[in-house]
């Protein structure tokens, strides 16, 4: 019988191989993608003015950036494998997005009502999602492509968390440029690219994380 | 963490298929290549089942998903979190396959039939006769024993319920010739089944 001679054959490669260690592959992948989406960004938009550096904006957005990318590193990583336990990272990611809106609420409540439009929309809202999803696409291929080598059995859940990943990268990165300057505009607008970025990692799935 | 796995492991190691697989499984991770078949040998086995239960519509194709998962589950095999039993992290393996087969042959699936003779007589009896196996076994009987021109001309006609000008054309004989084979046939069946009642 044919699976039987296939068993014998698969049987003499019995001992392990060494196993790539998943989250090393994938934060190689990820500080590639982030320089890759920092490349285009001040290419496309220049960094910020220095003098913003000494204000709280951006380091609220690399914060809230750099936390996502620590809770979709392990979701990720999760969701590369044919079995894991999601609760922990998907909590954590929901404890993250809910304190930035809070956050983003709370600075609204403070600003003159008559600030208020221009607090939650600056002068980019229109533009920043787009930015953020664009800069990020280089990362969410690579990372897909890295996580494909694994077995993610749950394509669109897979590929959701690889685009959340390269999402938060990207809005980090793109932090170094955004003149924007209020919380409220992060919680919004960032939150939008990422999430954008998520959807597309998602419905690309089907074509990128198909393994055989 | 470590107590979270636990709790969840337990039902799974209990199971008599994780029982003898587990330690085999962890020898063959080692390098020893006979448990290593031995473990392939029992995730065949259950594979096989799996799929069975699962694709009915196309069996023919179930060997081959035990072979391709049974691929996937050697190159991956670095994939195995043992936190997890050895059994549940392979369904979850050939849950994907399964899927994935889905989805290459729902385009395919759409363009053609699979054409099989012992389906399409297994319809025909069971358009004809409901689907209670032990009828159409109780016909199949009483038709072996009439004469072969007889049980042609009912096969035909009453069974897989062609006009008598189409069984004519296919047999060849003539349309009166065929309607009293089964006149007289129907007649000598119900003989048959008179006299086995009585």
């Amino acid at each position: 019988m044919k699976t039987d001679r296939l068993i014998e054959f698969l049987a003499q490669g019995a001992s392990t191989e060494p196993a790539p260690a998943l989250s090393g592959r994938l934060l190689m992948t990820a500080s590639l993608g982030l320089l890759i989406s920092l490349a285009i960004v001040m290419v496309l938009i220049g960094p910020l003015p220095a003098e913003m550096l000494t204000t709280a904006s951006p380091w609220i957005k690399l914060a809230y950036t750099f936390l996502l990318v620590v809770a979709a590193v392990w979701l990720t990583t999760g969701l590369a494998k044919p079995l894991a336990r999601l609760a922990t990272p998907v909590t954590l990611l929901w404890l993250i997005l809910l304190g930035m809106l809070g956050l983003g609420a709370w600075t609204l409540i403070q600003t003159p009502a008559n600030d208020r439009f221009t607090a939650l929309f600056g002068q980019t809202w229109l533009l920043c999602p787009w930015i953020v999803l664009l800069v990020s696409l280089p990362t969410l291929i690579a990372l897909q492509k890295t996580v494909r080598e694994f077995a993610p059995t749950h394509l669109r859940q897979a590929g959701f968390a690889c685009g959340l990943l390269a999402g938060a990268l990207g809005a980090a990165a793109y932090a170094l440029a955004c003149p924007e300057d209020s919380p409220a505009f992060v919680a919004v607008w960032y939150t939008a690219g990422i999430l954008m970025t998520a959807l597309t990692g998602a419905l690309s799935s089907r074509w990128l994380l198909r393994w055989a | 963490m470590s107590e979270l796995n636990n709790k969840s492991a337990a039902p799974y190691s209990d199971h008599p298929l994780e029982r003898e697989l587990a330690p085999l499984w962890q020898q063959a991770q080692a390098g020893d290549e006979k448990a290593y078949a031995k473990a392939l040998q029992l995730i065949a086995r259950r594979l096989r089942s799996f799929f069975k239960r699962r694709m009915n519509n196309t069996p023919e194709d179930i060997e081959d998903m035990v072979q391709e998962t049974l691929m996937a589950v050697h190159t991956r095999r670095h994939t195995y979190d043992s936190n997890f039993p050895v059994s549940a992290w392979i369904i979850a393996i050939a849950k994907y396959k399964l899927i994935d087969f889905w989805r290459r042959h729902e385009r395919r699936d759409r363009l053609h039939d699979e054409f099989d003779d012992s389906d399409v007589n297994q319809a025909i009896n069971e358009a004809a006769l409901g689907s209670n196996a032990s009828n159409i076994a109780d016909v199949q009987t009483l038709l072996t024993q009439l004469p072969a021109k007889q049980r042609k001309a009912i096969e035909l006609i009453k069974l897989l319920g062609l006009s008598v000008t189409e069984a004519a054309q296919q047999t060849g004989q003539s349309e009166s010739a065929l309607k009293v084979q089964v006149h007289r046939g129907i007649k000598q069946l119900a003989n048959m089944v008179q006299k086995t009642s009585s």
